[in-house]
Formats: C-alpha cells, sequence, structure tokens
C-alpha cells in the first residue's frame, strides 16, 4: 500500500513540475490549445514581448535582458551568433495578447536577419 | 518501579501509520495542482518566402487568411470569422477540406496569415492555433502595410 502511494505521489509530483513556467509576468499568453507541446531539447532564442496598455508600446526582452528596439543590426548579430551553426536553432516568441501584430512581425525580422526561420509562437493550454 | 524496566530510549521502531497520513496528505495537494497546471503550447511557423520553395518549381496552393483591426477573419478575401467567434468552426472545417484536397491531389497548401498592424495578437494566435486544429503545417506569418 505505501509503495502504490508512493508511486502515486511521485507521479503527481513530476507532472506538476515539470513545466516551472519561467513567464515573465507582465505577460499574459494567449490560449493556444492545439499547439504541440514544447520541447526544449531543441535551442530556442526566445524573445518575450510585453505590451504597456497605457502608452501602447511593445517591450522586448530576449531571454532576460531587455532589447532596444531600434537597435535591429545590433539585435540580429546577437541572434546570428546565438544560432551559430545550429539549422534548427529557433525563435520562439512569447507575447502578450493585446499586443498588435506590427511588434511581432519587427521581431520576426530580427530573426529573419539572423537567418532563423523556424518560428514558433507559444500560448497555453487552458484560460487561468 | 515498573517504569525502570522500560528505558526513555526505548525504540519504538519505524511508524508506518503517521507516515501513510503525511504521504496521502502531500500525494492530495499534488493531485489538486495537477488540474490546475498551466502548460506552454507551441504553434510552429515558418517566415515567408523561405528558401525551401525556390527548390521546387510545382505551384502551392497559396491561401490568405487576413486578420483585420477589429478581429475579422478573411479567408481569400470572404469573411468567414466574426471578431467574438473565438473557436472559428467556419474556418476550422474549411480549412480541413482544403488539406485533404490538398493531400489528395498531392499539392502543398501554402497557408499566409496576413495580420494588419495593429491587430491583436491574440486573433492571430486563435487563427494559428484554429490551424494547427485542421493540421496544417505550412504555415507562414506576415503583416500587411497599411500606408
Amino acid at each position: 500500500m505505501i509503495d502504490v502511494l508512493l508511486v502515486l505521489l511521485i507521479f503527481f509530483m513530476s507532472i506538476t513540475s515539470s513545466q516551472v513556467l519561467k513567464v515573465d509576468k507582465n505577460i499574459s499568453l494567449p490560449v493556444a490549445a492545439n499547439g504541440v507541446k514544447r520541447d526544449d531539447k531543441a535551442a530556442a532564442g526566445l524573445i518575450n514581448i510585453s505590451w504597456d496598455k497605457t502608452t501602447g508600446v511593445a517591450k522586448y526582452k530576449l531571454d532576460d535582458r531587455e532589447l532596444d528596439m531600434n537597435d535591429k543590426d545590433g539585435i540580429a548579430k546577437e541572434l546570428a551568433a546565438r544560432k551559430g551553426d545550429n539549422p534548427k536553432y529557433r525563435l520562439l516568441v512569447r507575447a502578450d495578447k493585446d499586443c498588435h501584430a506590427k511588434y511581432i512581425s519587427k521581431a520576426l525580422e530580427w530573426g529573419a536577419e539572423a537567418g532563423i526561420e523556424n518560428i514558433a509562437f507559444s500560448g497555453l493550454n487552458h484560460e487561468e | 518501579m515498573k517504569q525502570l524496566e522500560q528505558p526513555a530510549d526505548a525504540n519504538p521502531g519505524f511508524q508506518i501509520a503517521p507516515m501513510i497520513d503525511v504521504v496521502f496528505v502531500i500525494m492530495l495537494f499534488f493531485m489538486v495542482m495537477a488540474g490546475a497546471v498551466k502548460v506552454e503550447h507551441e504553434l510552429k511557423t515558418t517566415l515567408p518566402g523561405n528558401a525551401e520553395t525556390s527548390k521546387e518549381m510545382e505551384m502551392p496552393d497559396e491561401v490568405t487568411i487576413g486578420v483585420s483591426e477589429s478581429g475579422e477573419i478573411t479567408l481569400n478575401e470572404d469573411p468567414v470569422g466574426a471578431p467574438a467567434d473565438r473557436l472559428l468552426e467556419s474556418l476550422y472545417n474549411q480549412m480541413k477540406q482544403m488539406g485533404q484536397a490538398a493531400e489528395q491531389s498531392k499539392t502543398k497548401l501554402l497557408i499566409t496569415v496576413q495580420a494588419e498592424e495593429t491587430a491583436r495578437y491574440e486573433r492571430v494566435i486563435n487563427v494559428l492555433d484554429c490551424l494547427a486544429k485542421a493540421n496544417i503545417s505550412n504555415v507562414t506569418f506576415a503583416v500587411a502595410d497599411t500606408e
């Protein structure tokens, strides 16, 4: 009995803590229930795009570091350096649901500049 | 004087019953948390105009899905979704048919999601989600210049 209990305990522990989301608290992700589960094995550059409702301006972060929107060449260079010669390198875009589409395309533009053509958009499996 | 016969540091042995109680409580906690866990999903796309298309000369069927500023969805200029329609059933049905037709005729379906500059990202994700549900993988995302 105690064996079974322990096995169940470990099972539930693993499914709850397998994905500790490293989400920027300012970003409320849209819902994309039909997306595939994220695979962390493939290397990915993570772009967080938060949205300021009052000013209507998007803020970009590459991993945890803030990016200057106008420094296109610098960002592209950094992404290219991160990509190296890994053809599977992806750009994972994690944007706020209120964000305007043109800001998303800006991030994609940086990716294109760096030669990354695999883009993934991120969303949650269900509503909060 | 009977107490003297049983010294204070007598080891009562490992008690299994309290441990089961504790394990049970911990398990209940994780069970409850498991329902609320939010998993991040991702929708894969490629950039428009990548090198792959130049290799094969066959023309893929090109479909453009538009996302307007107000949240309206159009499929090759025909409206298919109202702004409040989150599930996009009619778009899903049409895309599913198109996907099957393309599979039968062995042509490639090329979907371009074209959003207006100020369209909301959530709406774009609704469309991409719908396409993922219809099993369509060749999707590109573009933003139209409104100028």
